[in-house]
């Protein structure tokens, strides 16, 4: 056997709490494949190694045909959430140890008087204050107190046992010299240590979120530093010679060192690759304004992508109290794909209020044990996936391909005590509220997240994927009024495509806070050039060739006095004041597709310089993922199903197997369209075909 | 369609209110997207309301001021009183700041427009928003009369069949500071009231109702039996409680306060409360009522969502000219110094019958607020609130929490942020050693700030705090919270409640009030008390003498 001349096959692979997921694409050979397998919570590398030899192996390839691994995890977050980090110390400005603490100073619910808070990351005894300050235009009030650094340091780690240490001093995101000199004296007493500088993790203005996320980094560090160097070196075992990539959560890849040196850049790389996975349909599709909906067991997500590139934010909150309740978490300033993420899924349960009488759906979810009551695993309350069964848009005998059979008679008898005993709803009645109360509450948090951009959900389109997405896109989109929904092939693994065509990226970020007249131009193309040679160095050790770069720059801008700042695009990365009228009017442009309206004469600052660096992403010929089976079987439904719809009463419908419709098929509503992982509803009116991707693309009335 | 009654199941009105509910959030949305002040923004001072034809309230945004949007109905109806339903039309949209009217303060304008659905008048739409500027001694606690206080703009017309009335428009303008920003903040509010109706409009089209009025009245018949349910729970009876605050020099004020419960009806009656002062901590009624069933939904029925049901089991009564139903021309611009007080002054008296409901009295109640104007050194002028929060009561089963303000929820902005627009200096902003309320479960701990003015010259100083003398109470045996303190680097201390001049370098230091402790401190575990000590939370002094715990 020989290896082939240049490894041309890569592999996704996700590890979530549950389950890790693979994809495989190899364009040498036209072959898509995926696998699911539990994951190993203990040691997650074990998963990994066993779903990659086993993918390898169905596709008949060996590691050394591998050119790159993909990897995103949920390690970040679950250790944020568990609070199983490192025990961190903290050395931060004389006067402001309680900054972390203090917080916001507000209540995330306002009725309810025993909110719990989000534990604290470093309790106070490990955070110690050092005699230095830096005052906001970047004057030295106090110089640093070298001697105070190095007894804090030693205190923090013999007396304390730290094993990792965060430096958040105010005023560092522009002038960081004092954190700097900090992390030098730190690094000389303990050369191994893990130190963050919030300077380096998330060089922002304010104080409470900048250091927040530098503690957050400090204390995910040194897990994630030993995981990934386990990944890497049991890969090598195998004969893997290619490169390892890092999914962030922006939807980027990067290398293992900036994921060793900032891992909390990854907190959200797992549904990052949901929403690079839409770009990727919206890009073969070209569709300009789509809504990415992905629905599983506990959640449902959606991220609007504009022009084929997912919506960004700056910042994530992390660890929440209560999941789905903003502000309830640990505000991080990073870069992530901006989604909502609402408490609906095939697991929620629905139950009657004690105080209104009225029906509840989620948040409460029956997770995957219990699990639904149709699972047989237990489970007595009835959830969405109970009552789509007996709504009869899925079928018992055909769950998971027919992996797992679902028993319809519980369901009615969870029904009937649960609700009907409760309201006088009947047992249909009464499962086909719980699907208009899942969709309707889905709908207005998208509504929501649409109308705080100031857009309309009728310009967009539907990607609808994920287990429970297809079941509900259809209703959805109604209620959004929506008019077109495009489900791509192997709903249920289709987030995972996201990590093979995720491009290499990073986003840099620099401070500096003036009014726009009287920048200084030099600083301001210094601050560029800075950034701009990193993110080069950046992405080319990640493989990426320097003249199919690009960067786009951006300055976070406000009026001055207002609280709040907006991205601006900046004409180039060589400005100077003749470049003033045309980043006033990028300014004014951006200002009023958002707030409506601009105050023209009020003066303008600028506070943050970003620059997005990215090279070009990968693609997949989705052909290759449709089963050598597909297409054997005989055009036309394979069954028949009586499915109950709002306001039309039980319709017949027929049943068409995924992967016997041919690219150009049409079906018209209301009909069911079953694959392995998910159930796609057509409702009466609609219509549907399928694209020249193998996408099922549905026309509502 | 006009049997409502039979459709109205628990599953579409839970349907239906949630629709109703975000076209609020939506509405509010609208807001914080034009407005062009920070304040709306930044301190969440505002809230949107939805009515039926009556002005009674349907639902409201999630996170707005509570306060606000109990008192929006009430003055929508003030409108309806002075325009009858039949006179209004599309495009018209009301406004007032009247105090009594309204919400008990010049600052805060009140806007309401007309929700029309085939042609007919539905509904109302409205919101209320604290404005930048209002004229007079903005920020003041220290005025003797309204009239020193600002403009007052009767209920009357902000526009008419969509066009602006320009009259009223100049009126104001010219007697405001920053008239740009307030005119920017009406707009804002006018966009909020249009987003609003509008919504409201496509959801009856999407729902094919005719009017409101069915669904509004299933909606209160809903909240009014959850807080009805809530109220039959606790037992009946009559429990009164009082409470002291600083009132102004002299003049301390006291809060008398008696609430009984009978079957499923709660009465809150202020009897024996002081009488109205010439200075600005009056509370109007409208005030002193929002101020009093707030609390009580928290304590009783926090999670079923608010409408005009929600308080109709619950009446509120105050004699007239006390400090709580004052009649003008009084002084109310701080009023907030009294109103946060209430819900300490009812906790006090449930926790006589619901103990496990209620929590202490709490350090940022009411709000302490030091606002710093003059020109910096580059000659720029400038005006910053500075935003920060004592610590709340100890609850029941926990401590309370550290700077953190209730009953309002207005939070703190960054300090590097803060520096950037105002030349001072903040040395320190780090939480108070034993200022929580010594419990088995302790106060939550109020804040510690020192600042330095960094100008050469003089600047002004607006004070508005209260609990320099009564701290706030622990409950059960729980301690006193740590009081309020401002001094200046000498040692002295200014007026609590006034405006004053400091000099450029002075030093300040403002000592923000802990919450009230919970229960016998002498009961709480002693890992607990380990841990505040080794924290640093409390001083070993206060382990060793309240506590009896040593290392």
């Amino acid at each position: 056997m020989f290896p082939n001349a240049t490894p041309t096959a890569r592999v996704g692979v996700d590890v979530g709490g549950t389950f890790t997921d693979l994809v495989l694409h190899d364009p040498a050979r036209n072959l898509v494949r995926t696998g699911k397998l539990l994951t190993t919570p203990e040691d997650p590398s074990e998963a990994i190694l066993a779903g990659i030899a086993r993918i390898l192996r169905e596709a008949g390839l060996r590691p050394e045909d591998v050119h790159s691994v993909i990897h995103g995890t949920t390690l970040v977050t679950n250790t944020i959430i568990e609070r199983t980090g490192a025990r961190v110390g903290l050395l931060t400005t004389d006067g402001f140890r309680d900054t972390i603490e203090i917080g916001r100073e507000t209540r995330y619910d306002l009725y309810d008087l025993f909110l719990e808070t989000p534990a604290l990351l470093v309790p106070r005894a490990l955070r110690l204050e050092i005699p230095e300050r830096i005052a906001a235009d970047g004057r030295v009030l106090k110089p640093l107190d070298e001697a105070a650094v190095a007894a804090a340091a030693r205190q923090l780690v013999e007396a304390e046992g730290a094993e990792a240490i965060a430096v958040g001093f105010l005023h560092s995101y522009h002038a960081p010299l004092h954190e700097v000199r900090a992390g030098e004296i730190i690094r000389g007493l303990y050369p191994g240590l893990p130190i963050s500088l919030s300077a380096e993790v998330a060089p922002e203005i304010r104080e409470f979120e900048r250091i927040s996320t530098a503690c957050a980094n400090a204390y995910v560090q040194p897990l994630m530093a030993r995981y990934l160097d386990r990944v890497r070196s049991s890969l090598a075992a195998t004969g893997f010679r290619g490169q390892l990539y890092i999914m962030l959560s922006g939807g980027g890849i990067t290398t293992l060192r900036e994921a060793k040196d900032f891992p909390i850049r990854l907190i959200e790389s797992g549904p990052a690759a949901g929403a690079m996975a839409a770009a990727f349909i919206a890009r073969l599709a070209g569709l300009d304004h789509v809504v990415s909906f992905d629905m599983g067991g506990t959640t449902a997500k959606m991220c609007l992508v504009d022009h084929q590139e997912p919506n960004h934010k700056f910042e994530f909150e992390a660890g929440r109290v209560r999941r789905f309740q903003r502000g309830s978490g640990l505000p991080l300033k990073v870069s992530v794909v901006d989604m909502i993420e609402i408490g609906a899924g095939g697991g929620s349960l629905a139950r009657i209020d004690p105080g209104s009488g009225l029906m509840k759906v989620g948040p409460r979810s029956a997770g995957a044990r219990p699990g639904p009551v149709c699972y047989g695993r237990g489970g007595t309350e009835p959830a969405v996936t109970d009552a789509d069964l007996l709504l009869g848009r899925l079928d018992p005998a055909y769950f998971l391909g027919g992996e797992m059979a679902l028993d319809l008679a519980p369901v009615r008898e969870a029904f009937a005590t649960r609700i009907t005993a409760e309201t006088g709803i009947g047992v249909e009645g009464a499962a086909l509220g719980v699907q208009r109360i899942v969709d309707e509450t889905m709908a207005s948090a998208t509504r929501m997240h649409l109308a705080e951009k100031g857009k309309d959900p009728r310009r967009y389109t539907m990607v609808a994927f994920g287990g429970a997405g297809p079941v509900h896109a259809w209703n959805l989109a109604r209620l959004l009024k929506i008019g077109r929904v495009v489900v791509p092939l192997g709903a249920g693994v289709a987030s995972a495509l996201g990590f093979l065509v995720a491009p290499p990226a990073t986003d840099m970020v620099r401070s500096y806070v003036a009014r726009l007249e009287a920048l200084d131009w030099a600083r301001v193309n210094a601050l560029l050039a800075g950034m701009r040679a990193e993110g080069e160095a950046l992405l080319t050790e990640a493989g990426a060739a320097p003249d199919r770069i690009t960067y786009r720059p951006v300055a976070e801008m406000r009026h001055v006095g207002q609280g709040f700042e907006i991205p601006v695009p900046l004409p180039g990365l060589t400005l100077s004041a003749a470049d003033l009228p045309a980043i006033r009017s990028a300014f004014f442009a951006a200002y009023r597709a958002r707030f409506e309206r601009v105050v023209e004469e009020s003066p303008i600052e600028a506070l943050s310089w970003r620059l997005a660096c990215a090279a070009p992403g990968g693609s997949i010929d989705l052909a290759g993922a449709v089963p050598a089976e597909a297409g054997a079987a005989p055009p036309g439904p394979r069954a028949h199903r009586r499915v109950l719809f709002e306001g039309a009463g039980w319709l017949d419908c027929p049943v068409h197997d995924r992967y016997a419709l041919p690219v150009g098929a049409r079906l018209t509503g209301p009909a069911l369209v079953e694959e392995r992982e998910s159930t796609c509803v057509i409702g009466p009116g609609a219509t549907a075909e399928v694209d020249a991707w193998r996408n099922l693309v549905i026309t509502l009335a | 369609m006009s049997d409502m009654a039979h459709d109205l199941d628990p599953v579409t009105l839970e349907i239906y209110w949630n629709r109703l509910i975000s076209a609020a959030d939506e509405a509010a949305t609208g807001l914080l997207r034009t407005a062009f002040s920070t304040i709306v923004r930044e301190s969440n001072d505002f809230a949107t309301v939805l009515m039926d034809r009556n002005g009674d309230s349907i639902s409201e945004n999630t996170g707005g001021l509570a306060s606000f949007s109990c008192i929006l109905p009430r003055t929508t109806k003030e409108f309806l009183r002075r325009v009858p339903a039949e006179a209004w039309r599309p495009g018209d949209v009301m406004v007032t700041n009247d105090p009594w009217l309204a919400t008990g303060h010049l600052p805060d304008f009140t806007v309401v427009t007309g929700i029309f659905h085939r042609g007919r008048l539905v509904g109302f739409s409205g919101s209320i928003a604290h404005s930048p500027d209002v004229g007079g001694a903005l920020w003041a606690a220290d005025c003797r009369d309204i009239f020193e206080e600002g403009i007052r703009i009767p209920p009357g017309h902000l526009l008419r069949d969509g066009q602006w009335n320009a009259q009223m428009l100049d009126i104001l303008l010219g007697n405001v500071r920053v008239p740009r920003q307030v005119q920017g903040d009406l707009q804002a509010q006018v966009v909020a009231a249009e987003v609003g109706a509008r919504r409201v409009a496509e959801f009856l089209e999407d729902a094919g109702l005719a009017d409101l009025q069915a669904l509004s009245a299933a909606l209160h018949e809903r909240a009014d039996r959850a807080m009805r349910r809530a109220i039959t729970a606790m037992p009946d009876g009559s429990w009164a409680a009082e409470i002291a605050a600083d009132g102004f020099d002299e003049k301390h004020t006291r809060i008398a306060c008696r609430v009984t419960v009978q079957g499923e009806t709660m009465a809150i009656d202020y009897a024996g409360t002081s009488p109205q002062i010439d200075r600005g901590i009056n509370c109007v009624m409208n005030y002193t009522h929002a101020y009093s069933v707030y609390p009580v939904k928290c304590a009783l029925d926090p999670f079923t969502p608010r409408n005009e049901g929600s308080y109709q089991a619950i009446s509120v009564t105050a004699p007239e000219r006390s400090i709580l139903n004052p009649v003008y021309p009084a002084p109310v611009s701080a009023r907030q110094l009294t109103g946060h007080l209430l819900a300490g002054a009812i906790y006090k008296a449930l926790a006589q019958a619901i103990p496990e409901k209620v929590i202490a009295e709490c350090g940022g109640a009411p709000t302490m607020r030091a606002l710093f104007s003059g020109t910096g050194r580059d000659g720029a002028s400038f005006s910053q609130v500075l935003f920060a929060s004592g610590g709340m009561g100890a609850c029941p089963h926990k401590d309370g929490m550290s700077a953190t303000a209730f009953p309002t929820n207005v939070g703190a902005g960054s300090i590097e942020a803060y520096e950037s627009v105002a030349p001072i200096i903040v040395w320190t902003k780090r939480l108070r050693m034993d200022s929580g309320g010594v419990g088995a479960h302790r106060g939550g701990l109020g804040q510690e700030i020192e600042l330095e003015v960094d100008t050469p010259d003089p600047v002004r100083l607006s004070l508005i705090s209260d609990r320099h003398d009564n701290p706030a109470g622990g409950l059960l045996g729980g301690g006193p919270g740590g009081p309020a303190r401002i001094t200046f680097r000498d040692g002295t201390r200014p007026h609590p409640k006034s405006r004053t001049t400091v000099p450029g370098g002075e030093r300040v230091t403002l000592l923000y009030a802990g919450g009230g402790g919970y229960g016998d401190p002498k009961a709480r575990p002693r890992e607990a008390v380990l841990h505040d000590l080794r924290h640093g939370y409390i001083s070993a002094a206060t382990a060793r003498d309240v506590y009896g715990v040593e290392e």
